[in-house]
């Protein structure tokens, strides 16, 4: 079952064709990476799929849903997590959990969810003493906690250390375990190699590529994603 | 509105923290009021200082919480992508407005009730002869000044720059609308320019809600207008 239908999808900034026909689907229950390279596109199209910016050109569906003009509903069942985002200094991370539970028709136990995602300990601190791998825990959990269908994670391990890694993708593969469709922007290749069912390789703002890691691998006729990478975008390391 | 109650509080105990904001509502009003005392008194016409100092320095606070604190604190969430966070969630800009008002006022509300019990053990203060014509026009003057804060909040650029901007409008409007100095007491030139800033109007009516008089409609109606005019064009312009 397809719960994001993206066809054709374009977006200018000023003279700048940001994306140039961006086309892809997502299945109910995948974890879907998007890799590229910087400017490729990949925040813009996950901006586009999550109701936060317009789209010049094409048609997009997510939930079977227009994310313009039927926003309030989508962003309802949608959580997301966004590159360079906060949250107030001084806002604890109790608060913070329950304050964004608040804005949600059916929310999840967000004590629970607090507990499930390790960040009891943390109740009381408030988000300015955070480092980053707390900060981005909290961050997935304030995705989770208006019960989404459909998760956008936007370079989400970014700036953590190895073993901060290694957990969010045990935390990433425990959502998809839980029937969440996980749409994933990253720079690792590892990571998309690790962890995603399928992948959109993006640039220039267009899909280039779109198939599982195998897939990939085999098409780049490579020994891993990262070859295969480099290999089916023609660049050199 | 869902929720609203929750994020109120939240942001209320978020002021409360910062150190800056706690100091401008609570300690700052307090400051000025021991200051204005010192020389203790009547105005002219008889009006003990006490009785007229309060309820200016209610529009005192009030207006620091919303055309300084607010709009800093609203900018400050857009420069630092908090906005663009909650822009990501069914939260609406309604809803954030009014948190923010909400949050806002109470903290002025907690200065204005800090200055009333510091005017009623040290300064012999009176209580206000008609309450609720003083609780109506403070709304009024809360939600008018709130306004103008929000629109302000929704279009400087940085958090920097709406203290500086907030403060440029705050201070200059402070002493001539007489929430500092009564108005009995200014010259009349500037009393005359003070009557023109949307803080005038507020200071009036809660003056005479406290002192007895009777209440003046073109002054709520003027606070009225400012909060529909201000609101919907902060509404228009804000930015995520």
């Amino acid at each position: 079952m397809t719960v994001i239908e993206i066809n054709g999808l374009q977006k200018n900034y000023k003279d700048h064709k940001v994306l140039d026909g961006v086309t892809l689907t997502v299945g109910r229950g995948e974890i879907f990476g998007i890799l590229g390279p910087n400017g490729a596109g990949k925040t813009t199209t996950v901006e586009c799929a999550s109701g936060l910016r317009k789209p010049d050109g094409g048609t997009l569906r997510v939930l079977g849903l227009d994310p313009q003009t039927q926003r309030r509903e989508l962003l309802q069942r949608i959580g997301t997590q966004l590159q360079e985002a906060a949250l107030p200094d001084a806002i604890k991370v109790g608060e913070a959990l329950q304050m964004y539970a608040s804005f949600y028709d059916k929310p999840a136990d967000w004590r629970a969810l607090m507990e499930e995602w390790g960040l009891a300990e943390k109740r009381r601190a408030r988000f300015a003493s955070l480092s980053g791998g707390w900060k981005q825990r909290l961050f997935i959990a304030l995705a989770l906690v208006g019960n989404p269908e459909v998760v956008f994670l936007d370079e989400l391990t970014t700036g953590l250390d190895p073993s901060a890694r290694r957990l969010t993708w045990g935390l990433i593969r425990d959502m998809r375990d839980r029937g969440v469709t996980v749409v994933l922007v990253t720079h690792f290749m590892d990571e998309a190699e690790a962890l995603c069912d399928r992948i959109a390789v993006i640039d220039n703002g267009r899909v280039m590529h779109e198939g599982s890691p195998n897939e990939l691998i085999s098409a780049g006729q490579a020994a891993n994603l990262d070859d295969a990478y480099f290999a089916l975008t023609e660049r050199t390391v | 509105m869902k929720g609203l109650g929750n994020v109120i509080a939240i942001e209320l105990k978020l002021a409360m923290r910062d150190p800056m904001s706690a100091f401008f509502a609570l300690a700052f009003p307090a400051v000025i009021l021991w200051v204005k005392m010192r020389n203790g008194g009547t105005l002219p016409g008889g009006l003990p200082t006490i009785d007229a100092i309060v309820p200016m320095l209610s529009v005192f606070v009030t207006g620091l919480a919303s055309l300084v604190v607010l709009p800093a604190t609203l900018a400050q969430y857009r420069e630092r992508r908090v906005l663009k966070r909650l822009r990501a969630t069914p939260a609406s800009s309604t809803m954030v407005f009014g948190a923010q008002w909400a949050a806002h006022m109470l903290l002025a509300a907690l200065g204005f009730a800090l200055l009333a019990v510091i005017g009623l053990i040290a300064y012999g203060l009176s209580g206000p002869s008609n309450p609720g014509q003083v609780v109506l026009a403070w709304v009024l003057g809360a939600l008018s000044l709130g306004a103008i804060g929000l629109l302000l909040g929704a279009v400087v650029p940085s958090g920097r720059a709406a203290t500086v901007v907030g403060l440029a409008i705050f201070f200059p409007m402070v002493f001539v609308s007489g929430a500092m100095s009564a108005r009995e007491t200014l010259p009349e030139s500037m009393r005359s320019i003070g009557d023109w800033t949307p803080m005038a109007p507020a200071v009036q009516a809660i003056r005479a809600g406290w002192e007895g008089q009777p209440i003046s409609l073109p002054a709520l109606i003027v606070m009225a207008v400012i909060f529909v005019v201000a609101g919907g064009v902060a509404l228009k312009a804000f930015r995520w």
